[in-house]
């Protein structure tokens, strides 16, 4: 391992609970974090530190899962167990609950905003993924349900050129779904892992999708040509496996749109960066772990994340209520 | 059978309660440091009650000392744990109780693992995965009524 | 006469038209005192009582009626007669009027002197003339308590109204809603229902008028100043539904419909409810409905989730068998209870045979419920039973299987009162005697700990049957105990077979004394093995024999025979024979304790025996030991020994004859002040014996056998030469370094004066004493000063509880010396001692004189002392106060403490931040009793008290962090408003010590913890 993982911060985000979930604004200025204290906290940095511009306390009666921001960076929604999908919208230095969407049976396990911005995407432990329009007055439509997997979906994506999303499930199975007709439809699934897969990103170019799972591997997957006599149009093949790195489950998975490194957030508490071996075979791409901080935090870790903006900036947070901000080093 | 039953085992074969771990002599010295131990996560355990008998787990022989591993260092703690009949549907309930007992008494730093015993349960694998999302089982502890049977299950019993 | 009268018209204008209350009181006064008659003061109302200003009427009905309430007991008959009609009349007035009328009518119905048919004429005015229910709570109530009194003193002629009576209360009371009211109500109705009143047609009206409340759903408002409870309603309800069969055809079929809802009080109510019925109901009453009920109470046992529920509906049904038992059967019909026992038998014999053993316990229950309700369903249950339970514990192989089985057998052979054969009948079990013996013999030599117990249980049940168990199998019996008590290790087996010998040798003394004894005896004897078995477990066996023989005893013959062999244990002990360690030798005496604690030492012949045999030969071996070369140390010379032996002593010399204690004071005090040995046995003993004043520790604490000796006789009997006694125990307790003996010295000395008559001889020793040993003490270079605060702390509690005046002066004294640097923490420590209860002296089992609330007087007179000096004291003595403060409150009562933690509250905030780990824990051991149900003074104190609490948690010193986490523990016992604002910060604050070094904080930790989380979380 040449490469470095740097601690630049540590601060306690969501004390007496867990820390879910952080996501950065497009703009690298803001990260938005979630807990199971039923908060949304909005960071942002002063001087040298990271300070809470604002709590966002009242928007759900259960733990909030995951966060989003708009790519136009004016709105954020958050996912809950409550069942329940909220949209804010930025105001001055505060945020204001726009509306609140309903409709899964259960717990909502994660939110996306397609790349246009005038789609969203949920799923639920309900088993279905919704897909739902937003036009100019910020009312939002649900234009699709779709009921692919059949257990608990844990994640969504969206591909960051194509029309395309993808979900991960606690049925070990990754699904990539197209619009058809105003109706969106699973067009792939991906099998391969042995249990649940808990989260999915796409590399900057979109051909390659990582997926990591409690089956404590990371698969990488490639746009194939779909099989002779295959009634699908999209066909994604795995190209790689990263087994006997991670000691158990692996929660998150990002892909840096500025360096194409790749890092997980595991259960052993430890975070990694793998990089890809530039020479290798596009169809058989080797990666190798380039750092790895073993304890990176006191407990589970839940979600990295890449800042968009700054290159080899790295957020982690934790079920020990922190979040912390690395920085990531590459020799060459 | 006269007058159904809504036990789905009524009578199970009821087994002794080890008795209160004994002291020693070092127990009381306060330089002495004493690594937690396997008998000190059985003793965690034991006296949780079962969901439908008036009995604890130990009675029922659902846990044991033997199928409790822990690797103080390592913070590794795993509990395999064996409903009284292989279709017992309170299965899920016994291993939340267990794993809930656990997540409440120790350090964070431990890992916690909780199984049904291999080959002792017909939906052993659904039931592991189930225990093993902390996803799930941050859910299901929001959600009121099933806690509520979790927490009858930790209450120290007054009858 | 005339001043008298005016005086009247005087009263009355300011009462009626002065609006002054008091009056009343002032004429009621008046009418007792026989200024003026009842019927003058009618006279006098004349004008106000038909004025036709409603309210002047009422002004007036109203002085009449309070003043009747104070005097209707000088009321003559003719004046109630006359007070009767006018308010009969008035029932009719103005509905501001009625109020006042039914209080005179009220009081009027509580005299004596109310003529023949006032009764049925009130009753009539009042349910012609009034809609009760349209009354106020007050002026229904007045109804009710007409109704009480009347039904009271002139029940032939209430019943004489025939069944209206039951129709004018029942219309009466349909339809109340106040709890106050309704006892009142079903207390009417109760005696309406068992005092025969005629129900007539009526019979369903009252029921249901009064059933409508069933089952009683109340929950009292906050702060009820009438302390009416659920219980007080429920119960009084009940026993008007179960006070009549005539109800039955009613109330059956509406407690099925309740123990067929889903609500678990209904259930429970209901069932109480029907096991009432059991004394009240016959054959004709519960026939009809047995087949329904038996379904609905089967299903509550076998598919309960409470056991509420499940021992309410075994109650039931016990008593629903008692009641047909019990009916005399017409010559044509059925028995009832064979229609039941079939139903029984038919749906819960088979449970008992089944292959896995499913339902066998609920259907155990249900016929040791049924059986135990009469001889005859006894009898019937027990010949189904035992004969199937007997083959299938002989057919199973698994060990589970029967182990169950034995445990449900030993339900159906225990002792009830319905398995008593009566004159001429058999007993039930008789039949199975030797199939049941071969069942218990098996399981006795059976492996498997709960096996074996069970068995023993098993035995005692049949050994209480008469006649069962042949002689043989006594025998056998015997035999069995006595192996397990030489094979069996488990504590749990030999607990059990202890108790067992012990129910058993009463009832078959001879079998005990030839077949058990001996083999005691013999392994008593039997020198441990250096080679094969350990010796440690040969001991284990000499001491489960040692304490076997103790359970041997509760005949006198029986008595003698062991205690011999224990003594003869002793000798052996003592000349060294037969390797006893000093562990058995304490056994030996801890039986002979036992021996002596529970035999009846009142009978004569015993009291003497220990007096003449067993106390002579304890001190006789115990001196021979002491005066011994020191070379062959005898076990019998050791501290430890010599402590177990006081017991005995003072245990049988405590339960004396007058004329037998005067003897044993005699003999001990001439042993031992001048050493006469003469009536210690085998006494080859030096004749000039200086016991007291030995220099030796091994002679001079002895002194603690003349402790036990004289201070545990009865407070008559004369101790001769006291004060020569006194002196040579002072001389003792103040200079002897061994420790045992002056403390034992101490401890004589202040038995002694605890119990000698005040007068100036007691003042005179006193005297002295105090001098000596305060001159001692205020000598800090004295090598004697812990010797002399020993016998200040002994005698001050010798003092101290009989309330002598001196005993101030010596706590002072103490007080004092609590700042002493070398002595201080002795001295709060020995507070401790003045507080507690005493084992060996100085309590009630010695005669001692024990004022009672000593405890609360010394607090009283010194807790303001104690916080003046823990105030003025330097901060390394503040510890020695709050030490002796928390004895203090430790030992007080309850109630005491919550009265006195306000004032001491700011104090023990203080000690809790104190550096001085004793201060902490001691102030921690003092609140954790009080914050189990702290008083406000405390919970007013949380936010101070919860930070200093947690902090502690982590104290370096693992005692207080268990201490602390005791507390914090206790704390979430608080009322939730209270504490779920503390519960994220505890909750947080306990992660630390669940990580704890030590296993014992975890634990405590884990248990707190566990308890926090469960605060404001449901399913609590």
């Amino acid at each position: 391992m040449k490469d470095t993982l740097e601690l630049l911060h540590r601060f306690s985000a969501h004390p007496d609970s867990r820390c879910w979930y952080v996501a950065w604004n497009p703009r690298g200025t803001l990260l938005a974090s979630c807990g199971g204290d039923r908060a949304i906290r909005i960071w942002g940095k002063e001087d040298e530190s990271w300070v809470c511009k604002c709590v966002l306390s009242d928007g759900h009666q259960r733990t909030i899962r995951k966060v989003a921001w708009s790519p136009c960076g004016n709105y954020l929604a958050s996912a809950s167990f409550d069942a329940t999908t909220s949209i804010w919208k930025k105001k001055n230095n505060d945020f204001e609950c726009l509306t609140v969407l309903e409709g899964h049976e259960n717990e909502v396990k994660c939110v996306a905003w397609s790349p246009s911005g005038n789609l969203l995407a949920t799923c639920s432990r309900d088993k279905s993924v919704w897909v739902w329009e937003v036009d100019e007055d910020d009312e939002y439509e649900c234009v699709s349900v779709v009921n692919s997997h059949t257990q608990d979906v844990k994640h969504v994506t969206w591909h960051p050129t194509m029309p395309l999303l993808a979900s991960a499930s606690y049925d070990n199975k990754v699904c990539i779904y197209k619009e058809e007709d105003d109706d969106w439809e699973c067009r792939a699934t991906l099998e391969g892992h042995t249990s649940t897969v808990w989260s999915l990103t796409f590399d900057p170019t979109g051909q390659r999708l990582a997926s990591c799972s409690d089956d404590r591997t990371v698969r990488i997957w490639k746009e194939a040509q779909p099989d002779e006599g295959s009634s699908s149009d999209i066909a994604w093949k795995c190209v790689c496996t990263l087994s006997g790195f991670h000691g158990r489950t692996v929660y998150d998975i990002a892909w840096c749109g500025l360096t194409g490194a790749l890092a997980t957030a595991c259960g052993d508490d430890g975070v990694r960066v793998f990089k890809e071996d530039v020479t290798s075979d596009p169809e058989e791409p080797i990666f190798s772990m380039s750092a790895h901080v073993p304890k990176a935090h006191s407990q589970d870790v839940n979600c990295v994340a890449w800042s968009p903006k700054e290159a080899g900036l790295l957020a982690s947070c934790s079920d020990d209520g922190d979040i912390c901000l690395w920085s990531y080093k590459s020799e060459d | 059978m006269s007058g159904g039953t809504r036990l789905e085992n009524a009578n199970p074969l009821i087994f002794q309660r080890s008795g209160e771990r004994l002291l020693t002599a070092t127990d009381e010295d306060d330089d002495v440091a004493d690594p937690i131990d396997d008998r000190e996560i059985f003793d965690l355990i034991r006296n949780i009650n079962d969901p439908e008998h008036p009995l604890s787990l130990e009675e029922l022989n659902v846990v044991e000392q033997v199928r409790v591993t822990v690797n103080d260092q390592e913070n590794a703690v795993s509990v395999e744990f064996t409903p009284t009949i292989p279709h017992c549907s309170m299965a899920t309930l016994i291993g939340l109780s267990i794993k809930v007992k656990l997540l409440r008494s120790l350090p964070d730093r431990f890992k916690i693992d909780v199984h049904i015993t291999p080959g002792t349960h017909a939906s052993e694998e659904a039931v592991n995965k189930q225990l093993a999302d902390k996803e799930r089982v941050a859910a299901a502890l929001e959600n009121s009524q099933l806690l509520e049977v979790v927490n009858q299950c930790l209450t120290s019993r007054t009858m | 006469m005339a001043t008298d009268s005016s005086l009247l018209l005087g009263l009355v204008e300011e009462f009626v038209s002065g609006q002054q209350d008091t009056k009343a009181a002032d004429t009621a006064k008046g009418v007792k005192n026989g200024q003026f008659t009842v019927l003058q003061l009618v006279e006098a109302l004349g004008l106000s009582l038909t004025s036709s200003q409603h309210d002047t009427r009422a002004r007036g009905v109203k002085l009449l009626s309070e003043v009747l309430q104070e005097c209707y007991s000088c009321l003559n008959e003719r004046e109630v007669e006359v007070l009767v009609v006018f308010y009969e009349n008035r029932l009719k007035d103005h509905y501001v009027i009625i109020p006042h009328v039914l209080q005179g009518l009220k009081a009027l119905t509580k005299s004596s002197a109310l003529p023949p048919g006032s009764a049925v004429s009130i009753l009539k005015s009042v349910f012609q003339d009034t809609h009760v229910q349209s009354l106020m709570i007050q002026e229904r109530s007045c109804v009710y308590s007409i109704l009480i009194n009347l039904m009271e003193s002139r029940e032939q002629e209430l019943k004489g109204l025939g069944s209206d009576f039951v129709f004018g209360f029942v219309q009466s009371m349909d339809g109340e809603r106040d709890p106050r009211n309704l006892l009142l109500a079903f207390q009417i109705a109760r005696n309406i229902v068992v005092h025969g009143y005629n129900l007539g047609k009526f019979t369903e009206e009252l029921f249901e008028v009064t059933s409508c409340y069933f089952p009683i759903d109340f929950t009292p408002p906050p702060n009820d100043p009438h302390g009416i409870k659920q219980e007080d309603l429920v119960l009084s309800l009940r026993a008007v539904l179960t006070g009549t069969p005539l109800f039955a055809e009613f109330l059956i079929p509406l407690i099925i419909e309740k123990l067929d809802s889903d609500v678990k009080s209904a259930k429970v109510e209901a069932l109480q409810t029907l096991a009432d019925c059991g004394p009240v109901y016959g054959h004709k009453e519960l026939s009809p409905f047995l087949s329904g009920l038996w379904a609905s109470l089967r299903r509550e046992v076998f598919q309960t989730a409470s056991e509420r529920v499940e021992s309410a509906a075994l109650s039931a049904l016990s008593a629903l068998t008692a009641a047909l038992s019990r009916s005399v059967i017409a010559s044509n019909a059925d028995d009832a209870l064979h229609t039941l026992l079939d139903l029984v038998l038919k749906d819960c014999q088979h449970h008992l045979s089944e292959p896995d053993l499913r339902l066998v316990w609920p259907s155990a229950k249900i016929l040791q419920a049924v059986g135990g309700a009469s001889y005859r369903a006894c009898l019937r249950v027990e010949s189904a039973v035992l004969p199937l339970l007997l083959e299938q514990y002989t057919r199973r192989t698994q060990s589970a299987q029967r182990r169950t089985l034995l445990e449900v057998l030993q339900g159906f052979v225990q002792p009830t009162e319905a398995s008593i054969p009566a004159e001429g009948e058999e007993c039930v079990f008789l039949q199975f005697g030797a199939s049941l013996c071969a069942v218990v013999f098996s399981a006795l030599s059976e492996s498997g700990a709960a096996t074996q117990i069970t068995a023993t249980r098993i035995l005692t049940a049949l050994a209480q049957h008469k006649g069962v168990l042949s002689p043989s199998d006594v025998e056998l019996a015997v035999d069995h105990l006595t192996t397990l008590i030489l094979q069996e290790d488990d504590p749990h087996v030999s607990a059990a077979v202890e108790e067992c010998v012990g129910s058993l040798s009463p009832l078959h003394p001879a079998a005990f004394s030839s077949r058990m004894l001996p083999k005691l005896k013999e392994h008593i004897f039997t020198e441990p093995m250096v080679q094969g078995d350990a010796p440690d477990s040969q001991n284990a066996v000499r001491q489960r024999c040692v304490s076997a023989l103790a359970r041997v005893t509760s005949e006198s013959s029986l008595l003698q025979e062991s205690t011999h062999i224990l003594l003869a244990a002793l000798s052996a002990a003592h000349t060294g024979s037969g390797s006893f360690s000093v562990d058995d030798v304490i056994s030996v005496c801890q039986s002979l304790q036992r021996i002596a604690e529970h035999a009846p030492l009142t009978d004569a012949d015993i009291g003497r025996f220990f007096h003449d045999v067993i106390t002579p030969r304890l001190l006789g071996l115990a001196v021979q030991a002491a005066v011994q070369d020191e070379g062959g140390r005898s076990p019998l010379a050791e501290e430890a020994v010599l402590a177990a032996v006081a017991p005995i002593i003072s245990t049988s010399c405590s339960r004396l004859s007058t004329d037998c204690a005067a003897v044993s004071a005699a003999r001990s005090v001439s042993l031992f002040l001048d050493g006469d040995v003469t009536f210690l046995p085998d006494n080859n003993l030096p004749p000039s014996l200086q016991l007291l004043k030995a220099p030796s520790p091994q002679v001079s604490q002895l002194v603690c056998l003349l402790t036990a000796s004289v201070c545990s006789l009865p407070r008559s009997v004369e101790i001769p030469e006291i004060d020569r006694l006194l002196e040579a125990l002072e001389e003792v307790g103040c200079t002897h370094t061994h420790t045992f003996t002056h403390t034992s010295a101490a401890k004589c000395y202040a038995g002694l004066i605890n119990k000698r008559p005040s007068g100036p001889a007691l003042d005179a020793v006193l005297q002295r004493c105090v001098k000596r040993v305060s001159a001692e003490l205020d000598n800090s270079t004295s090598c004697l000063r812990i010797q002399a605060l020993t016998l200040l702390l002994w005698v001050t509690k010798g003092l101290l509880l009989r309330y002598h005046p001196l005993s101030t002066t010596l706590s002072d004294k103490l007080f004092q010396l609590l700042g002493d640097r070398s002595l201080g923490a002795v001295v709060a420590e020995g507070f401790s001692l003045l507080m507690s209860d005493s084992l060996d002296v100085l309590n009630r089992g010695c005669h001692s004189d024990v004022r009672i609330m000593y405890r609360q007087r010394f607090f009283a007179e010194n807790n303001s002392k104690l916080v003046q000096g823990f105030n003025s004291a330097p901060p390394e003595e503040k510890a020695g106060y709050l030490k002796a403060l928390s004895h203090i409150m430790n030992n007080l009562p309850r109630q005491v403490q919550l009265t006195e933690l306000p004032a001491l509250l700011p104090l023990f905030l203080e000690a809790l931040v104190c550096v001085e780990v004793c201060v902490q824990l001691s102030t921690l051991s003092c609140l954790q009793p009080i914050l189990m149900d702290p008083p406000p003074a405390l919970t007013n104190q949380l936010e101070a008290l919860m930070p200093r609490l947690l902090a502690l948690t982590t104290s370096p010193a693992m005692k207080v962090r268990i201490a602390s986490l005791h507390c914090v523990h206790a704390l979430s016992r608080l009322p939730d408003h209270m504490v779920l604002p503390f519960r994220t910060r505890v909750l947080k604050a306990l992660a630390v010590p669940l990580d704890d070094k030590k296993r014992l904080v975890r634990k405590e930790a884990v248990t707190a913890r566990g308890e926090w989380f469960l605060l404001g979380s449901p399913g609590r």
